[in-house]
């Protein structure tokens, strides 16, 4: 499912987050956006899965324009994103966070809950089947029952993308993924990133860690100062001079 | 012919009730960031201030003072025991302590004055005719108070040091406080301002119809969506929109009775709060 | 005496019914509904016409009180939910004043100011029998009321309300939309009150546009923040209390007698304010602040 931006613009007043930016990801790939902080990259991914619902542009998912859609419309499209600082559900446990994340059960809608319990009991198991799946996939095994607000930072992270999985995206976005998260712990990310990446699901990424990323994705885009600085393969990318200037002579 | 416009003369008298209680509402809600529900009753307090004066006196400028310096007092009193308790709390929790409010006021209103309605003794006037429409003087004279009234107010906000410090206030309390603007000096003010603004309604209001403990509620309604209407924290909108609300409700008054015009108002507020939720004049964040 | 015990039995019966509504709403979705007497009101009218006029079983009436009084919550739901919260109370408050506005107007169907009298009762018979089988029903009803909560509260849905709480945007990007679970928390609290007001109706006999004015969703509102807000037990608790203070006034009025009822009825209104204002300033945990977690 191919992402498609065109004249993408997000504006604060008079300052343009985002200024212009188009560009194409093909279903399946692994794509990276970095840039000096303040370039503009979380407010791009924002504005594309719908969550500033003021910016300019077209947006669209393999033939369809969603630039109107909601950003729960978006999601259940099978773009998915997570959050840069993570958002557990606290007061649920690890198991009950991926539970709550997957889609269509019946048991959200009070009349299946009060007049078809059977259809919801059953739901609920094959649910919690593929939950306990999901836990040793990204071994948080040790963890499942304990309440998500009391997780490390990594931990947390890798249940963002647990309850991502649970929906069963085609592409998704991910802001930071090893920001804060111990060297042990970022291989064992870009480990799981890839394997689901055979499985045909894509994933655009916004990352700082320069290294990690561009051992993972096989194209990388720059933004700075909310324009599209450059595009292509990591290695040529960050040869370039005008995009060391901007990325490492910036706050970087 | 003349019947409309006989009709859009007393909407545009009703409008101005409801276009000062709006002012009333979004002079409190762009200052101290919540809706009043005690507007309402302290418009009753005004119009029972008004009858005991006029009652004194039988002048109609004293009744109007006294209903205006009670109002403007009930709004102090308040922000003073109950509002300024509540400053760091969330606009809900300001919001039901202005409903206890509402409440308390109706009650001593009406074990003081018993429920039935009461009016004020004016000597009847012939309307004067222009073409084919009556036009009653009292009508103008109200109005013309309406507009002192708002000039009054529109001045103290735009030409006086106090009236600056508390526009600064509605646009960012934090950046106010910060600059040495102590906020409890604008607030004294704002609440005697509304209390008095909130009065002045329910004195045009008693003089036009009747004064009983329930009025001011009655017409709680109307004023909420009046602000909203206009745009809350815009006090140009809410005049605006309360002549254009007390317009709309009178003359669509043979279309779809009498009861139901409060329920246009109502309806209006909605349509506003899904189209355009910042409503005619407004720059707030809006409705969400 | 024992008459007397178990008519007042009823009435707090009926009454808990419509706090456990409210409780529904405020406890699992925090939303700030002003307007609860309109959901009592439209259940009220429904059952009294359908079983005067319509001539229908008692049943019917009941139900299609519920029925209305939930549909009605649909349309607030859809335009209101998402607005800021005082916002959406000062909607809710119009809906029940609009409705009590019409119940006034359309005197073809609802007889307007003057009401509808001879409402039949729920059981049939004078003497302690039949009043025990009604409070046996009224009571039955709110048994089913607690096993609903409570169930959602333990099931998926409750999980995803839960999951609100904490994080609405992340709700939202997993794909799911929280006004869809918060109208359905709406249109339930508001059967609940529509089913209350039908057992007033039929238990009072007769109903008027003035006893469903405001004040009745501050006489609520009062009791559940007094029992202790968003819980259960609060909703009991809270009511108990308010029939206390009812009671306690009327029982007043016959010490004092030169009260007038219109007085006490002012007294009240101030004495409901009063404790709207103190338990707003000094109770600060509960109403305005974090609604209670299932843990």
């Amino acid at each position: 499912m191919k992402l498609a931006l065109r004249d993408i613009s997000v504006r604060f007043g008079g300052f343009k987050a985002v200024d212009g930016i188009s560009l194409a990801i093909e279903p399946g790939t692994l794509v990276g956006i970095i840039g000096p902080n303040g370039a503009g990259k979380s407010t791009l991914f924002s504005m594309v899965t719908g969550f500033l619902p003021h910016g300019e542009g077209v947006v669209s998912l393999g033939e369809a324009d969603i630039s109107r859609d909601t950003p729960f419309g978006r999601a259940r499209r099978g773009m998915v994103r997570t959050f840069q600082v993570p958002r557990e559900f606290a007061h649920l446990t690890v198991r009950e966070n991926l539970m709550a994340a997957a889609p269509g059960q019946s048991g959200e809608n009070l009349i299946d809950l009060f007049f078809r319990p059977g259809k919801v009991r059953n739901e609920e198991d094959a649910i919690r089947r593929e939950v306990e799946e999901t836990i040793d996939f990204l071994k948080l095994r040790a963890v499942a029952d304990v309440s998500a607000g009391r997780l490390s930072g990594g931990q947390k992270k890798l249940l963002e993308l647990g309850r991502v999985l649970m929906t069963k995206p085609k592409l998704i976005l991910l802001d930071e993924p090893f920001a804060g998260v111990n060297p042990v712990l970022i291989e064992e990310l870009s480990g799981h990133i890839r394997a689901l990446n055979q499985r045909g699901i894509g994933f655009v990424i916004i990352e700082h860690d320069l290294s990690a990323l561009s051992r993972l994705v096989s194209v990388l885009h720059v933004m700075d100062q909310g324009k599209l600085l450059a595009s292509g393969a990591p290695a040529e990318v960050l040869a370039r001079k005008d995009v060391r200037e901007a990325y490492l002579g910036g706050a970087a | 012919m003349a019947f409309w416009i006989e009709l859009l003369i007393s909407g545009l008298v009703a409008g101005l009730v409801i276009g000062l209680s709006a002012l009333s509402i979004t002079l409190v809600f762009g200052i101290a960031r919540f809706p009043n529900a005690a507007t309402g009753d302290t418009m009753t307090v005004g119009a029972y201030g008004a009858l005991l004066g006029h009652r004194a006196t039988n002048s109609l400028l004293v009744g109007g003072l006294t209903g205006a310096i009670a109002g403007a007092i009930v709004g102090f009193l308040g922000y003073w025991f109950i509002f300024r308790k509540l400053a760091q709390r969330s606009n809900v929790a300001l919001l039901v302590a202005s409903i206890g409010l509402a409440f308390v006021l109706r009650a001593i209103l009406g074990v003081s004055f018993g429920h039935s309605q009461q009016v004020f003794q004016l000597p009847l006037v012939r309307p004067w005719r222009i073409g084919d429409v009556p036009v009653h003087p009292n009508d103008l004279v109200l109005a013309g108070a309406c507009a002192t009234i708002l000039a009054i107010v529109f001045a103290i906000l735009h030409l006086t040091p106090i009236g600056r410090r508390m526009r600064a206030v509605a646009d960012d309390p934090a950046l106010a406080r910060v600059s040495g603007i102590s906020p409890s000096s604008v607030m004294t003010v704002l609440w005697l301002l509304a209390g008095a603004v909130s009065a002045s309604a329910g004195i045009v209001a008693g003089i036009k119809t009747v004064v009983s403990p329930e009025m001011g509620w009655d017409l709680l309604l109307p004023a909420f969506a009046a602000a909203i209407v206009g745009g809350i924290g815009s006090p140009v909108g809410a005049v605006v929109a309360g002549l254009l609300i007390g317009v709309v409700q009178e003359m669509a008054t043979p279309l779809v009775g009498f009861t139901y015009k409060i329920a246009l108002s109502f309806l209006l507020m909605l349509v506003v709060l899904l189209v355009r939720p910042r409503g005619l004049f407004g720059k707030l964040e809006g409705a969400r | 005496m024992e008459a007397y015990l178990i008519a007042i039995l009823i009435v707090t019966a009926i009454y808990v019914l419509l706090s456990l509504g409210l409780t529904l709403q405020y406890g699992l979705t925090g939303l700030i509904n002003f307007g609860h007497v309109g959901f009592f009101c439209i259940g009220a009218y429904a059952a009294a016409i359908l079983s005067t006029a319509g001539s229908m079983p008692i049943a019917v009436g009941l139900v299609a009180g519920m029925l209305l009084a939930g549909l009605a919550a649909i349309p607030i739901g859809l335009v209101a939910l998402r607005l800021r919260d005082d916002y959406f109370a000062i909607v809710t408050l119009g809906f029940s004043e609009t409705v009590r506005l019409v119940i006034t107007s359309e005197g073809w169907l609802t007889k307007g100011v003057q009401g509808i009298p001879g409402i039949p009762k729920l059981i049939d018979g004078v003497g302690t029998g039949p009043a025990l089988m009604i409070l046996a029903l009224v009571g039955f009803a709110n048994i089913l009321a607690v096993i609903a909560f409570l169930r959602i509260v333990k099931s998926p849905f409750g999980r995803m309300i839960e999951a609100i709480r904490d994080n609405e945007d992340a709700v939202k990007a997993l794909g799911k939309d929280p006004a869809r679970f918060k109208i359905q928390v709406l249109v339930l609290g508001a059967v609940l009150a529509g089913l209350s007001g039908g057992f007033y109706a039929h238990y009072i006999g007769y109903v008027s546009p003035d006893q469903f004015l405001p004040i009745v969703t501050f006489y609520v509102w009062m009791a559940i923040i007094m029992g202790g807000v968003g819980r259960i037990s609060g909703a009991l608790v809270g009511t108990l209390l308010l029939m206390g203070f009812l009671e306690g006034s009327r029982f007043l009025r016959d010490l004092l007698p030169f009260i007038s009822a219109v007085e006490m009825a002012s007294i009240r209104i101030g004495a409901v304010g009063l404790a709207l204002i103190l338990f707003t300033i000094y109770r600060p945990q509960g109403l305005m602040g974090d609604y209670t977690r299932r843990k």
